[in-house]
């Protein structure tokens, strides 16, 4: 195999890359200056070699604890629990979140192989049992997966004097309902809160 | 907490096919057809693409075939796409392009020019409903292609329907696979309140349904000409008493998978829940499925398809477009004729229809422009042919 058969091959194992755009990014590289091509793979070695879980919170990092785990401004006990650390990204963007995390790496998952000893929901019973963890928030995907996921979380704190509570789903925010899918409008009826008057 | 009930006196539109486009689809290597208005009758020998031809409209109401072919399957030997293309008028939509690539397993649906990712906003573009011989077994057969009739047929005019279905059908497949894991860390139980929850939504949709079609189930048995008395019954795992709410149809169901769950662990499979209900169309307090003739089957499942067609005209506020695959085949003269009656008794609707032979065209239908099927290539009609 070529050199650079080798690359665009693995390219297209990346997600969203199909064969062609593997190759097409493959000959983009060798048309650009050698240097970057050079600053590309050092970046990826960099990133193979440094980053890795937070001993804590199982977020990425280079440092002995993630960014968000060393901040002492954050409030520790609140732990938002999410499936990957992507997620942390995510919910980072809002800025409106001030507590910590705790990546589960996954969601339960049965047909795959996933059990609750594939993710860390140990740990995160752990870091709840040192204390100083008013409440749990289980912030995986609203799906079927997610939701037993949260529920496997839920069990496992148990007696724990912690409140474990979840993310609410329904409409995007901003969001057009002439845009919104049908299954997503449904739940959003289904799921519909009555109007409270301000009784100030 | 359900929907308000939709009114009803909104006068249903009736979906017509106008122009019809299919390449590589079964046996149809290149069709281009101009639909009447009222219809058309497609004459010509048993293989030679009539049902093809049906089954490619069916797939823009289901977009799935309508003999659970995969598919894979249904791209012409040889070629490596099909693709459907339909204007229709009175349908949700105007345009609409299904294309499906073998290699890949890749398929794009256009309506209206714009590309629909997710099926369930398709579901039911271009409504139609299916008249074919083995639908007997819908009543004949085994309780799982009457509660697959009954979720499409659900499904097809309520979004919300059809993600209870998918969210139940993945929990379930996760307890499954728990179940058979037999693992302290994937325990069968957490997977039981997704169950529960979209189960319960399933089956009081499921029931909403049965008790309005009871009365018309009846109805249809006695235009059908049956003498008995036909009834249609919910056979529900944990039964619905009347007025039970969302609530009480999930408790029930929670409690009998909790009760269940050492017999699940044993056999590896979860035994009991609303993926194992099931109608029961019964004649004078016996089940037709047991105990009834191949005449009362066939007309007892034709009942159902008028169930179909009538629900979609309802819910739905659209008069699906008819597909008749040689419908009164096997039945006898009485019979036939009121079948017909009662098939084409509709305002309007058009009228696909495929037999063997001219002559097998019935009498109510032979003012429909008629067209020859051969080798899976479409012409109209010429005298030389009759």
């Amino acid at each position: 195999m070529s050199a650079i058969d080798d690359l665009a091959a693995e390219l297209a194992k990346l997600p969203g890359i199909g064969k062609k755009t593997a190759m097409r990014l493959t000959y983009h590289l060798l048309k650009q200056p050698s240097d970057r091509s050079l600053r590309l793979a050092q970046a990826l070695e960099v990133l193979a070699e440094r980053v890795h879980p937070c001993p804590r919170c199982h977020n990425l990092t280079e440092q002995d604890l993630c960014a968000i785990c060393s901040d002492p401004r954050r409030d520790a006990s609140v732990i938002c629990a999410v499936e990957e650390a992507s997620d942390i990204w995510a919910i980072e963007r809002s800025g409106e979140y001030r507590g910590v995390y705790h990546v589960l790496g996954g969601r339960l998952s049965p047909l795959d192989g996933v059990s609750a000893s594939d993710l860390t929901v140990n740990h995160l019973v752990e870091r709840v049992a040192a204390g100083e963890v008013r409440e749990v928030i289980m912030a995986t995907n609203p799906s079927v997966e997610g939701e037993a996921t949260a529920l496997l979380v839920q069990q496992a704190l148990g007696a724990a004097p912690v409140r474990v509570s979840r993310i609410a789903r329904g409409l995007p925010m901003g969001g057009d309902l002439e845009y919104a899918d049908g299954v997503t409008i449904a739940q959003a009826l289904v799921a519909r809160r009555d109007m409270v008057q301000d009784s100030r | 907490m359900e929907a308000p009930a939709r009114t009803t006196d909104v006068r249903p539109v009736a979906a017509r096919l106008q122009r019809l486009v299919i390449r590589d689809f079964r046996n149809l290597a290149d069709v281009t057809l101009v639909v009447p208005p009222g219809g058309l009758a497609l004459v010509g020998d048993n293989g030679h693409g009539k049902t093809n031809l049906l089954e490619a409209v069916y797939y823009l109401h289901l977009f799935r075939s309508l003999r659970g072919a995969r598919d894979v399957e249904l791209v012409r030997f040889g070629a490596t796409t099909f693709h459907i293309g339909a204007e229709a008028a009175g349908a949700r939509r105007d345009r609409l392009s299904v294309g499906f690539e073998k290699e890949t397993g890749r398929r794009r649906i256009l309506l209206d020019g714009v590309p629909c990712p997710r099926v369930s906003d398709a579901l039911g573009a271009l409504p139609s409903v299916a008249f074919s011989p083995a639908d007997v077994a819908l009543v004949a057969g085994g309780p799982g292609g009457r509660r697959h009739w009954l979720d499409v047929t659900l499904a097809s005019t309520s979004a919300r329907y059809l993600g209870s279905l998918r969210d139940y059908r993945a929990a379930l497949s996760q307890r499954n696979a728990a179940l058979r894991a037999r693992s302290r860390s994937s325990p069968p139980a957490v997977w039981e309140p997704a169950m529960a929850e979209h189960g319960a939504a399933l089956r009081l949709a499921r029931a909403e349904f049965i008790d309005w079609a009871r009365p018309r189930v009846t109805e249809s048995g006695m235009s059908l000409g049956e003498r008995g008395l036909v009834e249609a019954r919910y056979r529900c795992g944990d039964p619905l008493l009347p007025g039970a709410t969302l609530d009480d149809a999930r408790e029930a169901i929670a409690a009998t998978l909790a009760a269940g769950r050492d017999r699940d662990l044993e056999r590896g499979s979860t035994l009991q829940g609303p993926h194992r209900d099931d109608i029961e169309i019964r004649l004078d307090g016996v089940s037709l499925r047991r105990y009834g003739s191949a005449g009362q089957q066939r007309t007892a499942a034709i009942a159902l398809r008028l169930l179909e067609c009538a629900w979609y005209r309802e819910r739905g506020g659209t008069e699906p477009v008819l597909l008749l695959d040689d419908p009164v085949a096997e039945l006898d003269r009485g019979r036939a004729a009121r079948v017909l009656a009662a098939i084409t008794a509709r305002e309007g609707g058009q009228v696909l229809l495929a037999v063997p032979r001219a002559d097998d065209i019935p009498a109510a239908l032979t003012a429909l422009p008629r067209f020859r099927v051969r080798d899976g290539t479409i012409s109209p009609w010429s005298d030389a042919d009759a």
